[in-house]
């Protein structure tokens, strides 16, 4: 669903991204590690065509991001680290809007609901404006509007990240249901015990490289962590 | 899904307390200025009516007399005010809406409010217009500042354009939503003013004011689109909110406030005119030039008698006084021609400067265009002036003629009503608005090309939505 062929990103001297080739497959959880700065965030501007390639391509379905823009976005939904919504419109309606923007027909305030109760939003909160809600709760309008698009494949920038431990862990049992159905998910991220825990492939990448490329189920989550900081040291 | 960015933008406009303020302010400005042109335009046209009734009764009323005496006691012309001159009062208070007919004499226009006030009060006048021109675009430009910068700076345009929402479409319906915006305040204004036209034309809303009014408002709602496009360019092309504002409202302040006043100036460079007392010195060095006066009069004697085959003024079947004075009258006619020709030339070369002046600031444009369709711009104060001068000399025509042709040598001649009646009552007919439009083509075509150019810039703004994401 999502193919990164031979992706390359440089900023003048500077190489952002060097020659990353990967795949996720509808189902799959690929989790991204690395320091700041380590490539992740580019990788998921690429795939959303934010930024241009210097070299390689970025497909979607089989799509180039970069030939069809508009197209390859139809299968796509995005969440940074946090979810900006409109603060003097409800969540209701922000949902609303964003998914009628993505091309949903089922708008009808029942659906929506419905979509919202699915994503654990509570229900007295669906008709009050954004201004005041939590992150947590943002983060999940953002997953409801990724499935009221009906998006097959999620981009995911370091969407726990402040999240507190209850919130966090409905965001990755979240991602676990969607998964399930078919969404193939790219997620950057820091956090190695949620990676461990919702994602079925770990990549860590170092200075715009892909340095290693495991199963989840191949070891433990200290095992990663050893990984993780082998790589990390110089 | 254009519709769908508008109704958002609209909701959350509506929803934002500056809006609402901005929005209060603007209509209560709308709604004062509005009221305050309607109370003028019915007390002015009931005094003009009233006047005007008046010096015609004065007129007919007038004792038996000799013509010349008639001739030399006068009567008041006015310019008929436009209903839309409750929205635009133009150059009226600057040009007079009156003139004084008498023998002789083609006066200069009277009853300028303008020439009464301090400085200070030309600052603080309170017209349709102004709210309509100046107010309007800078609310709109308030409004659209924040349009996509802020989007940008929320991260709301990455979520927004993650979604697949070609830019284009994007910049549509933000276009339209803050028209939408836009027209909650117009339109209860328009309403208004719709709403005092028909009041203070007392239903007989003629087609001539109907057309105007529409093409006013058509002038009105293309420059609303030019500041809104701008507004929307700058949005999406500055780095920051607060970038945006910082330059629409350097836009505003130097297209409506500075541009203004500079093209004043430059054109009063431009196209001098002579202060009122030089002008009253060289018309009167040629009207009173006894050289010239004594060689007429002799060419006159000879050719009348001649005409009549005479051979002395006694012998002539007329009266030669009648035909002196006609003479005199029309070599004044002549003098006043060119001289009044080449100040209003001068004053016709401003405006069309100003025409042109709105390639540099679009309210320029619409300005002109605004007073023209109000009927109180310079063209159709020239148009009356023409009128009024005309309608002078057929009085001094009639009344000499009438000397000519009734008086007797060593008799005191006496007319009475019957001459009187005999000169018409005053009638103007204002020009149509194809004639007003034509001799606007400069300033229609200048706004057209603000036009595309804030469609081109918006558009080109659209292209550049999905720079800076990364």
């Amino acid at each position: 669903m999502l193919e990164a062929l031979h992706l390359t990103k440089r900023y003048g001297a500077t190489t952002a991204l060097d020659d990353l080739t990967l795949t996720v497959a509808p189902g799959d959880v690929f989790c991204l590690l690395g320091a700041n700065g380590a490539g992740k965030t580019t990788t998921i501007n690429l795939f959303l065509n934010f930024i241009e390639p210097t070299d390689g391509q970025a497909l979607v379905n089989g799509i180039d991001v970069t030939r069809s823009p508009l197209e390859s976005k139809r299968y796509l939904a995005y969440i940074p680290e946090t979810v900006m919504l409109y603060r003097n419109l409800t969540g209701l309606e922000n949902l609303e809007y964003f998914a009628a923007l993505a091309g949903s027909t089922d708008l009808s305030r029942a659906s929506l609901l419905a979509v919202l109760a699915r994503v654990g939003l509570p229900a007295e909160a669906a008709d009050r404006r954004v201004g005041g809600y939590s992150k947590g709760m943002r983060q999940k309008v953002g997953i409801a509007i990724a499935v009221a698009k009906g998006a097959r494949a999620l981009l995911l920038d370091e969407p726990t990240s402040g999240l507190d431990p209850k919130a966090s862990n409905e965001f990755s049992e979240l991602l676990r249901q969607v998964s399930g159905e078919g969404v193939a998910v790219l997620m950057a991220t820091h956090d190695l015990f949620r990676a461990k825990e919702s994602g079925t492939r770990v990549g860590i990448m170092k200075r715009g490289r892909l340095v290693a490329l495991h199963g989840t189920d191949e070891f433990s989550h200290a095992d990663l962590e050893r990984l993780y900081l082998e790589h990390m040291h110089d | 899904m254009i519709w769908t960015i508008a109704r958002k933008e609209l909701t959350e406009l509506s929803r934002d307390g500056r809006f609402r303020l901005l929005a209060a302010v603007i209509l209560l400005l709308a709604v004062a200025s509005t009221a305050a042109g309607w109370l003028q335009f019915t007390a002015v046209s009931r005094q003009h009516a009233e006047a005007q009734r008046e010096t015609r009764e004065q007129w007919l009323n007038q004792k038996e007399k000799n013509p010349h005496s008639a001739a030399h006691y006068g009567m008041y012309a006015f310019k008929p005010a436009s209903h839309l001159s409750i929205v635009d009062t133009g150059l009226d208070p600057y040009l007079g809406v009156a003139v004084w007919l008498e023998a002789h004499r083609q006066s200069e226009m009277k009853f300028r409010p303008a020439q009464d006030r301090t400085a200070v009060q030309r600052f603080g006048d309170l017209n349709g217009a102004e709210v309509l021109l100046v107010l309007v675009p800078l609310f709109i430009l308030l409004v659209t500042f924040p349009v996509f910068a802020a989007e940008r700076e929320q991260g709301t345009l990455r979520q927004l354009l993650s979604l697949g929402v070609p830019p284009r479409v994007l910049v549509a319906g933000k276009a339209l939503g803050t028209l939408a915006g836009v027209g909650l305040v117009i339109v209860p204004v328009a309403a208004l003013v719709a709403l005092a036209l028909g009041w203070a034309s007392a239903g007989s809303y003629l087609a001539a004011d109907a057309s105007r009014t529409l093409a006013l408002g058509a002038t009105c709602l293309l420059y609303f689109l030019v500041v809104t496009g701008i507004g929307l360019a700058v949005s999406a092309w500055a780095p920051s909110s607060r970038v945006a504002l910082v330059l629409l409202l350097g836009f505003w302040f130097a297209t409506s406030l500075v541009a203004p006043r500079i093209a004043a100036d430059v054109a009063a460079s431009r196209y001098p005119t002579p202060n009122a007392a030089e002008f009253q010195r060289a018309l009167d060095a040629e009207l009173n030039d006894p050289e010239e006066a004594r060689q007429r009069m002799a060419t006159l004697q000879k050719e009348t008698m001649a005409r009549y085959n005479v051979t002395s003024l006694d012998a002539l079947p007329v009266a030669f006084s009648g035909i002196s004075l006609q003479s005199g009258e029309e070599h004044g006619n002549e003098v006043f021609d060119r001289h009044f020709g080449r100040l209003h030339d001068q004053f016709s070369a401003q405006a069309r400067f100003f025409q042109w002046a709105g390639v540099a600031s679009p309210l320029l444009a619409a300005r002109s265009l605004s007073m023209a369709l109000a009927g109180t711009d310079f063209e159709q104060h020239r148009h009356f002036a023409r009128a009024a001068e005309e309608y002078r000399r057929d009085i001094q025509r009639t009344l000499n003629d009438d000397i000519a042709r009734n008086q007797r040598a060593g008799q005191p001649y006496l007319a009475g009503s019957e001459l009187w009646n005999r000169v018409p009552d005053f009638t103007y007919d204002a020009p149509s608005i194809g004639w007003v439009l034509g001799r606007q083509s400069t300033a229609l075509a200048v706004l057209a090309g603000w036009g595309l150019l804030a469609a081109g810039l918006a558009l080109l703004a659209a292209r550049r939505l999905t720079s800076h994401l990364g």
